[in-house]
């Protein structure tokens, strides 16, 4: 059953909502900064605009699965939280409808500015209303959803001690309507003590629960459970004793309506009828079974609730039908109307205050494709970032005297800062810190901060690595460099000379720094556990491990990778990736970033070669895209000292800089 | 047809002869055209002259929680990571010291004054937003800077991250004035949220958490490397850009902001508990 339903607004206020079982609120949170925020998931996951529940991607997370939808106009997010183990078909359309009928009754309101309230309380009664209606279809229907037989099958054998009507029940939930109604006679006839004793007033809403099938199945209590809720205060069984004259007729009208419910109830009664063999006479049981079938229906809606539920179905239907149609028909209002539509939007071009629409923005988007990809920028990146740009600006009014293609590179700007952003700081020094000298209140003990560096042959692995140790000798830190490329010759000298030059140059600063060679054909795995564990024991600040050169497509490889990462356990891994390298940067970054097995990814890149390309810096962008790994560092120069920190703000400018 | 003729060449002829009515229409045209177009053209732009406080902090400290306790006065809504940025007006009475439930209600005694309640999203990636506006809102007379107190230990690093950040944003803010007229006064109120629950710290220890924090940040920063662009571009590199504070002290303490203007007051609450009023009070004493 559905666990919780939440209206929420982007700026993360909830404005409506319910919940049936008590979900953590980190669901939804995680939620929005996966799908909405980091559009974590490839491509384009992100949230696509006003597209129906079923197209979004289901969001799943700790055994929840989350359906949602978003309105981007007014910024509204529907989300329903069910248990994964459900699986429960009619949620994407108590979604759509939800959203249609809630954007209708409140879309002015949300339209205010400055405030965060709307008046909303009236909803319970609509979202009551549709889910009573896609439950009972979904369940009297019985063909789109097999899995609630299963889970009733499920759950009553495991009862099987507890109900003792099970043999027809059993039939019963198996049989197609035309059985259903075969059965119905003897249903009848069997079930006269039921209702008289009022012996079922706890379940008023049981059309729905016995739709499921078996009787007192888990389903049937959960649902039950949660029928009780909103619609209690509609019927009692004293309410419905009292009414039950009355009932035989006005039911009947309900039978339009609801007459795969009063089928359901006869469903019911039948699966008690073994218990009900101290009848009357046959005639009298026939009259109150009727009765107590009608009253049952008739109990859902009596009381206050009735009139109530009927003008709110009519409604609902209305609104659902008015937006259909406003889907279907497109407007066109004659030749005088369009050509003032052209004169307008001309106008509108000008002095800005122009709503754009996609063919607007087709063309320039474009542009901007091919401007990103003249920069580098990997086609995919490119389409993705253009596609978000889009997204941001369907519907968006330009600003007085702004033309769209300002407009388009401002919102590009804002993709490219969002998507470039780290999620959390990352400041080396502080980081290493915190693990070299731990704070009194934390139980870790100081330790090492092991660093590696993996990569494709010849991005400069081994360069980066003695310029980042280059640094870390400049704060004066003591730091082992190991020599993890056992493969390629002269990688272990090169090292050396490397280390040779690096304390030549530091001497005076006070950094140590000292190197950790076995020599060529032994595992790097096992080479790196054993630096990490000497450098614990005496005492080093940092390790330092490099790794031998691969090419991200080769398993072989690759799959040491996952075997490294376990033994000597990195704090941090960082790959290298040049600047000069186009298209393949998506997929070497994919690549690296998922063999480290599973629960272990990248940490960061260091593009190496940037004073080589100029404005083209698009390599960063693509292979940000392909794996939400931020990037550290940039490499500018062939010197220890020229390795940089990277900022957001210099990249945005290079990528958008058109000259 | 001809009389038709004759009424349309009548009407022409009044209004090309000069006439007091004519006259008074074709001013009217020419005055109003050019206001109607204006309006028309700026009606978009939304009001914005009120002055304005802005939220931040990390994300889950309550930003939008407090947000939606100042408006509605009785009770917080449930929220989740906010996106964008949501701002509320809200109506201070300037004379009096009321509590913000009572300063919510219509009939609250004493002189009003309206703001600009600004909430922005925490999310690392979606900073920007408020970074941008402490430099370049208009009318901006405070900060207040919510953090958890109740998880401060794991999330310290982070918050005074964030910390640090707005408070050099500000500094950067004042010392880049050229005139001598100092720029307004921008102060920061911390506020430690989530008094309600047990592992909560106290206004004091977080201060002094947050004061050795920041501290460890600013030596940090100052070894780090230098950011991709600076020294290429000539992007504007003075020596003690990056130095919160006062440069070359040993140890930071918010009381050296002040040297930038900057006041910084740490009071601690709970939004849960609707226990706001200092906060409240800290703000109505800043507009």
């Amino acid at each position: 059953m559905l666990d919780t339903f939440e209206i929420l607004t982007t700026s993360g206020v909830v404005l409506w909502s319910r919940s049936y079982a008590q979900v953590s609120p980190s669901i939804i949170n995680n939620f929005i900064t996966d799908v909405f925020i980091e559009e974590k998931g490839g491509a384009i996951a992100g949230a696509k605009n006003n597209q129906s529940a079923a197209q979004n991607p289901p969001y799943k997370a700790d055994q929840h699965t989350l359906k949602w939808t978003f309105v981007k106009e007014l910024g509204i997010i529907f989300v329903a939280v069910y248990r994964s183990l459900l699986h429960l078909s009619w949620v994407d359309k108590l979604v759509d409808n939800l959203k249609t009928i809630f954007v209708d009754l409140y879309g002015d309101q949300l339209k205010k500015p400055n405030t965060t309230l709307v008046h909303c309380h009236k909803f319970d009664g609509y979202f009551d209303q549709q889910l009573r209606e896609l439950e009972s279809t979904t369940a009297t229907k019985g063909a789109p959803a097999p899995t609630f037989t299963l889970e009733t099958d499920e759950s009553i054998s495991g009862n099987l001690g507890d109900e003792p009507p099970l043999p027809p029940g059993l039939k019963h939930r198996n049989a197609k309507a035309q059985d259903v109604a075969h059965d119905l006679p003897s249903t009848v006839e069997s079930t006269p003590i039921a209702t008289p004793t009022s012996s079922r007033p706890s379940t008023p809403g049981d059309h729905l629960v016995v739709g499921k099938g078996g009787p007192m199945s888990k389903m049937s209590r959960r649902a039950r459970k949660m029928q009780k809720g909103p619609s209690a205060p509609m019927s009692s069984g004293d309410e419905s004793s009292v009414r039950k004259k009355k009932a035989p007729k006005k039911g009947r009208k309900w039978d339009a309506d609801g007459f795969a419910d009063e089928e359901d109830d006869v469903q019911l009664d039948y699966s008690a009828a073994p218990n009900s063999i101290t009848s009357d006479s046959e005639a009298e049981g026939r009259t109150t079974a009727v009765d107590s079938v009608d009253t049952s229906t008739w109990g859902t809606k009596t009381s206050k609730g009735q009139f109530v539920l009927r003008d709110l179905d009519d409604e609902v239907h209305d609104i659902l039908a008015s937006a259909q149609s406003k889907t279907s028909t497109t407007s066109n209002s004659g030749l005088v109307g369009s050509g003032l539509n052209t004169i307008n939007s001309l106008f509108r071009n000008v002095v800005g205050g122009k709503t754009l629409t996609k063919e607007d923005l087709a063309k320039p988007m474009d542009g901007m494709k091919e401007h990103l990809i003249k920069k580098n920028v990997a086609p995919e990146a490119a389409v993705r970032l253009r596609d978000s740009v889009e997204k941001e600006l369907l519907g968006v009014k330009t600003g007085s005297f702004e033309s769209i293609d300002t407009r388009i590179k401002k919102a590009m700007e804002v993709c490219l800062t969002k998507m470039l952003t780290p999620t959390s700081s990352l400041d080396l020094l502080r980081d290493i810190e915190l693990v070299t000298r731990p704070s009194g209140f934390s139980s870790q003990k100081a330790r090492p901060y092991v660093m590696s560096i993996v990569g494709v042959n010849g991005v400069g692995k081994s360069t980066n690595l003695s310029k980042i140790c280059y640094f870390l000798l400049q704060n004066k830190m003591k730091v082992l460099v190991v020599a993890g490329d056992t493969f390629r010759s002269g990688a272990v000298e090169q090292l050396k000379v490397h280390v040779r030059n690096l304390k030549e140059l530091t001497e005076r600063e006070g950094g140590q720094v000292a190197i950790f060679e076995k020599g060529y054909g032994g595992d790097a795995a096992t080479v790196a556990r054993d630096a990490v564990r000497s450098a614990t024991s005496e005492g080093y600040d940092v390790v330092l491990i490099d790794t031998a050169g691969r090419r991200h497509n080769d398993q072989r490889l690759m799959s040491n990778l996952e075997k490294f990462a376990k033994l000597a356990n990195p704090d941090k891994i960082l790959m290298v990736g040049e600047a000069l390298v186009g298209n393949d940067s998506v997929a070497q970054a994919r690549n690296f970033n998922a063999s480290f097995g599973q629960g272990r990814s990248l940490d960061g890149f260091i593009i190496s070669k940037c004073d080589t390309v100029g404005d083209m810096v698009g390599t960063l962008v693509s292979i940000v895209h392909a794996t939400n790994v931020p990037v550290l560092f940039v490499g500018v120069g062939q010197h220890y000292s020229d390795i940089r920190n990277f900022s957001v703000r210099w990249a945005v400018e290079k990528l958008l800089n058109s000259s | 047809m001809a009389t038709a003729m004759d009424q349309l060449i009548e009407y022409i002829e009044y209004i090309l002869t000069p006439s007091a009515p004519v006259f008074i229409v074709g001013a009217l045209i020419v005055v109003l055209v050019p206001i109607i177009v204006h309006i028309f053209v700026s009606r978009a732009t939304p009001y914005t002259n009120l002055p304005s406080v802005v939220l931040v902090g990390p994300p889950g400290a309550g930003k939008t929680s407090l947000l939606t306790l100042l408006e509605r006065g009785d009770a917080a809504t449930p929220t989740h990571t906010s996106q964008v940025p949501q701002s509320i007006e809200l109506t201070v009475s300037v004379d009096q010291h009321l509590s913000f439930r009572e300063a919510v209600k219509d009939d609250a005694p004493g002189e009003h004054k309206k703001f600009l309640l600004v909430d922005t999203p925490g999310h690392g990636k979606l900073r920007n937003f408020a970074m941008d506006s402490l430099v370049a809102r208009e009318g901006l007379k405070g900060i207040v800077f919510m953090l958890d107190a109740a998880t401060l230990d794991e999330n310290l690093a982070a918050a005074a991250n964030y910390l640090y950040e707005v408070l050099l944003a500000l500094q950067k803010r004042v010392s880049a004035t050229k005139t001598s007229k100092a720029p307004s006064a921008i102060n920061v109120l911390i506020a430690a949220n989530k008094s309600d629950l047990f592992t909560a710290l106290p206004a004091t220890l977080v201060k002094s958490n947050l004061e050795a924090e920041l501290g460890r940040i600013r030596k940090s920063r100052s070894k780090g490397l230098l950011a991709s662009g600076v020294g290429m571009d000539d992007v504007d590199n003075e020596e003690n850009d990056d130095w919160l504070g006062e440069y070359g002290s040993e140890k930071f303490t918010f009381g050296q902001m002040q040297e930038f203007n900057i006041e910084v007051d740490i009071v601690g609450g709970s939004v849960t508990e609707a226990k706001v009023d200092k906060w409240w009070h800290w703000v109505s004493e800043r507009l």
